[in-house]
């Protein structure tokens, strides 16, 4: 073999290993991280790692730390589930009773400890026309 | 009665447009040249009634004519005149209407210059451009016609205006650049096609296409750029990249052309890689469309989204008749694109961009299929996965670190083969430079970490052989000359590959900015006024919290002193707000809170604060600082890049 052949083989052999390894992300939680269902998630005793879930802030449930103004603790439902999140940072604008959220972080004991807060937007921009008259 | 003009013109521009279809059939019949002539007139005339709709619809926004829906929902009166001709590709109807503008304005560049001289393309040129014309003029007659008057029974007494979060310069003016570099695109999709159709791939098209390639890199490198800009001064979260599926489907095909930029140069010199280049010229446009249909189809959530009408069937139909047809005349024309020419070693010029290609290749994979990823697994076994940044940063840092050395390396090589005595005796400067740069990083750096010693060490390499490459050519000049005359000499003597180094140059300084990212800290707290709080070798103090109603909006001013901890001097007085647009709608929900910035920004670090919320009751903000180290140099870069490519392509005197 010459050089060049066996310089391509190895090249081919690097590229065919990367896209192996591009199909298995899924397996890899440092880089993809699983969307569950709040009813899934709430049936399920083992502790996961890392999970990404949606739902609604359960009205009065937020309870903001007296101590630190950052510290933040409240339900998410969705139907007949509800699990506890603790959240430490600014909340974003939209964060309020019955306001849709998705939270990352770890689940353990049935309690989320959320990493990442985002509440969903409620209303776009492209909306109906104002300033109208009917005749 | 202008509205009605643009309506008209542009269903006339549809009508057109179909009769070039009529003509280019009637011409492969009859092979008569004055079929091909009616068709070429058609296309221009499609062209024409285009720039007539598009400033149509200008003249109507200008002087708000709020019968027609676009006008009343993306102006109002009160919208300055600047973001009234903004509004042109605000809105989803606008935007397809300005794609096809630009499409008009390069079609006829493109029948004017390129197929003045390249006659052999004109045939199957004009069928794809009619094709991919039609498609555009389609949508804007029948699925988003900006024309579209407002029902009969209402009278608009003032428009919308364009939300004002949106009327801020650099928002206002990335994407025009994106789409510019989006439709030249087509161009390039249009000349590899048609060249290997009509088996004419000549020295003078090679030249063309390339010309044309750096055109559209140019405004691609500057959208994308622009666009980074905008969002680390303007959206509030610190970065200028977010690997958002809309940001990714700009970069997708801004790698692939950077390939063929680059592989290009092997077929313009040794008539090498025909199959290749047709491959990555035409998967440019495909990566475009498949980018437009992620944006406007609502298939992938993302905050750049369009979503008031449902294009999305009919960019993946567009879609797959592009990929078919492209396949199609690829595997017809396999054995005429090969070519019998081999390259010789890896240690050549030659195979530099071969690697570069597969480097650059393989990030553009790895970045589609972690965009694409979600809908794949989801399609697969249900499961929904999110793919998150780190996805993104983990997978690209070690390919772009290897690029970074392949940018230095390039030019140590010869074409054809390099002789291992001559390789060391090039690489000896760069290898010390790099390696002299990494001790350093060693010695005087708190804690190790991996990734920065390698981007320095590359950095340190490829500039230091860039800059050897620039001395030894200014050498031979000098020679004749003195000092200036040899430096300006030595830019004008080779430009295209002068323009070359400037860009890599640039990308070099992104690398630089890059680095930064790996040094950046973030705090978030709450202070009252009067307090103040540690970080970083700052303190932050809160002066005052006060509140003013403006013209749009309404606003919470702080004021906040930063104070060097070390030395207890004043740095800057940080003033970021919180605003709230809309804040008179009697609906909550309604209301926009918008968090305005202030960066203290010099050429080490910038200071980014961040006026995250108020709580009134308590008189409490919530803040978040952030500092970012180098993130100058990410723009620095940018605009070096597009000096470059810009100096690359203006036309020397010997061409005109």
């Amino acid at each position: 073999m010459n050089k060049v052949t066996t310089s391509t083989l190895i090249i081919f052999f690097l590229i065919a290993s990367w896209v192996f390894y591009l199909t298995n992300i899924k397996k890899d939680d440092s880089l993809t991280v699983r969307y569950y269902s709040l009813s899934e998630l709430a049936n399920e005793s083992n502790d996961i790692k890392k999970i990404k879930v949606g739902g609604y802030i359960k009205p009065n449930s937020i309870n903001i730390s007296e101590e630190d103004q950052l510290e933040v603790s409240f339900f998410v439902y969705q139907n007949n589930d509800s699990i506890k999140v603790t959240y430490y940072g600014i909340r974003p604008d939209l964060f309020k009773d019955d306001a849709e959220v998705v939270v990352a972080g770890s689940y353990a004991n049935s309690l989320i400890s959320a990493t990442e807060l985002q509440t969903k937007c409620a209303s776009r921009y492209e909306g109906d026309l104002k300033n109208i008259e009917k005749i | 009665m202008v509205s009605q003009i643009g309506s008209i013109a542009i269903s006339l521009a549809g009508g057109l447009i179909f009769s070039s279809f009529i003509f280019l059939g009637l011409f492969k019949k009859s092979n008569n040249q004055t079929y091909l002539q009616v068709a070429e007139r058609a296309i221009l005339s499609t062209s024409y009634c285009i720039f007539l709709a598009f400033f149509c619809l200008l003249n109507e926004l200008l002087i708000s004519n709020f019968n027609l829906q676009y006008v009343a929902q993306y102006t109002s009166y009160e919208t300055p005149v600047f973001f009234k001709i903004t509004a042109l590709w605000a809105g989803q109807a606008g935007s397809l209407l300005f794609w096809s503008f630009i499409t008009a304005l390069f079609s006829v560049t493109y029948i004017f210059t390129t197929l003045k001289k390249l006659r052999a393309l004109k045939f199957h040129s004009y069928i794809i451009l009619s094709f991919i014309f039609s498609f555009f003029i389609f949508l804007s007659n029948f699925i988003a016609n900006p024309f579209e008057p407002i029902s009969s029974d209402i009278i608009v007494q003032n428009g919308n205006g364009l939300n004002p979060l949106l009327q801020n310069f650099f928002m206002a003016i990335h994407p025009p650049i994106l789409y510019v570099g989006f439709t030249g695109s087509a161009i390039i999709f249009i000349m590899a096609l048609s060249a290997s159709i009509s088996k004419d791939i000549s020295f003078e098209w090679v030249q063309s296409i390339r010309r044309w390639s750096l055109f559209v890199w140019t405004f691609l490198s500057a959208g994308i750029i622009l666009g980074g800009y905008w969002a680390y001064n303007e959206l509030g979260w610190g970065g200028y990249w977010a690997w958002d599926p809309v940001e990714n489907s700009s970069l997708m095909p801004w790698l692939t052309l950077t390939a063929f930029i680059h592989s290009s140069m092997i077929q313009e010199k040794r008539g090498m890689l025909k199959k290749w280049n047709f491959l990555l010229a035409t998967s440019t446009y495909i990566l475009v469309i498949l980018g437009t249909f992620i944006t406007r189809s609502g298939v992938i959530s993302s905050v750049h989204s369009f979503t008031a009408e449902n294009l999305g069937p009919m960019f993946f139909t567009f879609l797959a008749i592009l990929i078919l047809y492209t396949f199609f005349w690829f595997f017809k024309r396999k054995s005429y694109l090969d070519t019998p020419d081999k390259i010789d070693s890896f240690t050549s010029r030659e195979g530099g961009f071969l690697y570069n290609n597969l480097i650059l290749i393989l990030m553009c994979f790895t970045i589609m299929w972690g965009t694409l990823f979600p809908i794949l697994s989801e399609a697969w076994d249900g499961n929904k996965i999110y793919v998150g940044a780190s996805y993104f940063n983990q997978l690209n840092i070690p390919i772009g670190l290897v690029l970074l050395f392949l940018m230095g390396i390039g030019p140590l090589l010869s074409w054809n083969y390099t002789s291992q005595s001559v390789l060391l005796n090039r690489f000896k400067l760069p290898f010390s430079v790099s390696f002299v740069s990494g001790i350093g990083y060693i010695i005087f750096s708190s804690s190790f970490q991996l990734y920065v010693f390698v981007a320095i060490m590359g950095v340190s390499f490829t500039l230091s052989s860039i800059l050897g490459e620039f001395y030894k050519s200014y050498k031979k000049q000098k020679r004749a000359s003195n000092f200036f005359d040899a430096l300006i000499r030595m830019f004008l003597s080779n430009r295209h590959q002068n323009g070359g180094y400037i860009v890599h140059i640039g990308i070099v300084l992104l690398f630089i900015g890059f680095i930064g990212r790996a040094f950046e800290v973030e705090k978030e707290f709450s202070l009252s006024p009067g307090e103040q709080i540690y970080f970083s070798n700052y303190v932050f103090k809160l002066n005052s919290i006060k509140s003013e109603a403006r013209d749009n909006h309404y606003a919470f001013l702080s004021e906040i002193d930063v104070v060097d901890s070390s030395t207890n001097q004043l740095i800057v007085n940080l003033k970021p707000e919180k605003r709230i647009y809309f804040y008179w709608n009697s609906d909550p929900e309604k209301r926009q809170p918008h968090s305005e910035l202030d960066i203290y920004s010099t050429i080490q670090k910038d200071i980014y604060s961040i006026f995250s919320g108020y709580d009134s009751q308590k008189n409490i903000g919530y803040f978040k600082i952030m500092i970012n180290p180098l993130v100058n140099w990410v723009w620095i870069g940018g605009v070096l890049m597009v000096i470059g490519s810009l100096f690359a392509f203006w036309p020397s005197r010997r061409n005109s």
